[in-house]
């Protein structure tokens, strides 16, 4: 082969890369453009559609649960179930749908495209979010128009703040047990074990075994939480302490464990 | 411009790749043929920056891929037709690659076209291609950054005819317009209608390499005598190795030589000639016999 003949390279490395805020929007986009990720997010919307018809017409209206901080209370119990299965897709459809082939190849800087998921994920779980607390409006209106229920409007920060922080932290555990699954049925499985079935576990055997129910808040997540989420919602600098280690395990290291081997493993 | 280097891959002790160099050249079309796990896609992998290399490197444009800002716009490459999500249309993969290297929406449009896949058939979701609607889209994708360089594994595959000769057009002429081709398949006649020059790997080797006239040539010289027996001793007295073939002898060495040899030795022949009966096709043969998975009897049924 004649190799004398050949042109200068023809690359041009001085070009500008993909700019992150292009990603970010290439990702949403990926949420919502097939049947599967659309219906993903309409079902979560419309399951947040029938508690709020639940609460406004059928649950009995004495008391308080008409009110509007009950709503969004219940939509974001609602959400922190489904709103990070948004999150896992985002990351296992690359794996399952062997897509990740092209998303590695158009940007071979593999962290980028794990900012721009994860960067996706939230702009697409506060998007729903917001959705969820003006269907809490609406379900507030109803029961107290239609219903004639002496409805209150008023909600605190701490209520707010229970809300958005509770559901950004669900999403984004979802997002590391699949960049530590990198497997749609296993990371959804993974993330249920981790939100509905560890907590009851740790509370069960934390209250048999003595030194597991004082070790319990140091290395599970949900359990350490709870000083944030409750009471006076200012934990201790202790409670902190245990959050930043229980936050560390569940959050810190499946996704820093996902980002290492995804920069050395091949793409197939 | 493509250029590999002594490029190894092995996995847990199983090699994948050995020690593989070539270059393709700008202008031309390179086909990098062999049978179905020779290490092709492996190495294309490598190149595309998608799997880490055990040794060696590869290089495009000189520059590693990864070093390669938007390498969209550079570098088009298709690894695999059917790796995409099932649940998208084609039209909207297209929108997304092109969103993603920064091309307006006319680039989608314009691209469809190339490939002639229609607006309606482009509104399909891809779980409903053809695998022929799948290369043509994923060659739509290669092309969308109007890349100098085309990196293409088993393209043709699943083309029809017809589909193969659409694409040598659209090859040569991006070829002539001075683009780099690498494109890989397992089946010989496909590269012998697309290809400029060859590489032919066999169990992750490269077994020869060339333009491929050169490869044409190297097939050798086919020789029958009337007592095959005298012609086998006076070749090999002559130090020519041959292989059986049918009823006469296969061999590297020019005709001139054989008849010589033969002359020397006073061994009547029946029948001297270049044995380029298959072309290419003996050669792919010949050269992947010994590597490749399945026995193949060398001696046919002897009458």
């Amino acid at each position: 082969m004649s190799t004398t003949t050949a042109p200068a390279v023809s690359i041009d490395t001085d070009r500008p890369g993909i700019p992150l805020t292009r990603l970010v929007g290439v990702e949403v986009r990926k949420s919502f453009d097939t049947r599967a990720g659309r219906w993903l997010s309409i079902s979560i919307l419309g399951l947040c559609a029938v508690v709020m018809l639940v609460i406004a017409f059928l649950v009995t209206d004495s008391g308080e649960f008409q009110d509007f901080p009950f709503f969004i209370q219940a939509m974001g119990g609602t959400l922190g179930y489904f709103l990070p299965i948004i999150a896992i897709m985002l990351v296992t459809a690359e794996w399952g749908q062997r897509t990740g082939l092209v998303t590695f190849t158009l940007e071979p800087r593999r962290p980028r495209v794990v900012v721009a998921k994860l960067l996706a994920g939230l702009i697409i779980s506060i998007g729903v979010m917001l959705l969820s607390a003006a269907l809490a409006a609406v379900g507030t209106f109803l029961a107290s128009s239609v219903r004639g229920v002496d409805v209150s409007w008023s909600i605190s920060g701490h209520e707010i703040f229970n809300f958005a922080v509770s559901n950004l932290i669900g999403v984004l555990i979802g997002f590391a047990v699949a960049m530590l699954l990198m497997n749609t049925a296993a990371a959804i499985v993974g993330y249920f074990v981790y939100t509905l079935v560890l907590p009851i576990v740790v509370g069960i055997v934390g209250g048999l075994v003595e030194w597991f129910g004082d070790l319990a808040p140091w290395i599970e997540l949900n359990t350490a939480l709870v000083p944030l989420f409750t009471g006076d919602f200012d934990p201790t600098g202790e409670e902190w302490a245990r959050i930043a280690t229980a936050g560390t395990i569940w959050l810190v290291l499946p996704l820093g464990f996902g980002i290492y081997r995804l920069l050395r493993s091949e793409v197939k | 411009m493509i250029q590999v280097q002594n490029l190894t891959k092995t996995y847990a002790g199983f090699t994948a790749v050995d020690d593989v160099s070539f270059t393709c050249r700008p202008g031309a079309v390179t086909g990098f043929l062999g049978p179905n796990g020779a290490g092709k896609s492996t190495t294309m992998r490598i190149i595309a920056g998608l799997t880490p290399p055990s040794k060696g490197s590869a290089t495009v444009g000189g520059v590693d891929y990864r070093d390669i800002p938007n390498p969209g716009t550079q570098v088009g490459v298709l690894l695999d037709a059917s790796a995409q999500h099932a649940g998208r249309t084609g039209r909207e993969i297209l929108t997304i690659g092109a969103r993603t290297m920064g091309l307006p929406q006319s680039r989608v449009d314009e691209m469809l076209a190339l490939v002639s896949l229609s607006d309606k058939e482009s509104r399909r979701r891809v779980r409903n291609y053809s695998l022929d609607m799948r290369q043509r889209l994923g060659i739509a994708h290669a092309l969308l950054g109007e890349p100098k360089i085309l990196m293409l594994d088993e393209p043709a595959n699943g083309l029809d005819p017809a589909g193969i000769h659409w694409m040598r057009g659209l090859l040569r002429g991006y070829a002539d317009r001075g683009g780099t081709v690498l494109l890989s398949s397992h089946l010989l006649h496909e590269v012998q209608i697309i290809a400029d020059e060859l590489i032919v790997i066999g169990n992750g080797k490269i077994v020869a390499q060339g333009t491929k006239e050169e490869l044409l040539q190297a097939a050798g010289t086919y020789v029958r005598g009337l007592e095959p027996r005298a012609l086998e001793q006076a070749l090999a007295s002559a130090g020519i190795t041959v292989t059986p073939s049918g009823e006469g002898l296969t061999t590297e060495a020019a005709p001139e030589v054989v008849g010589k040899a033969a002359a020397a030795a006073g061994v009547a022949l029946v029948e001297l000639r270049q044995a380029d009966g298959a072309g290419l096709e003996e050669m792919f043969l010949q050269l992947t016999a010994t590597t490749q998975r399945d026995a193949v009897p060398t001696e046919g049924a002897q009458a």
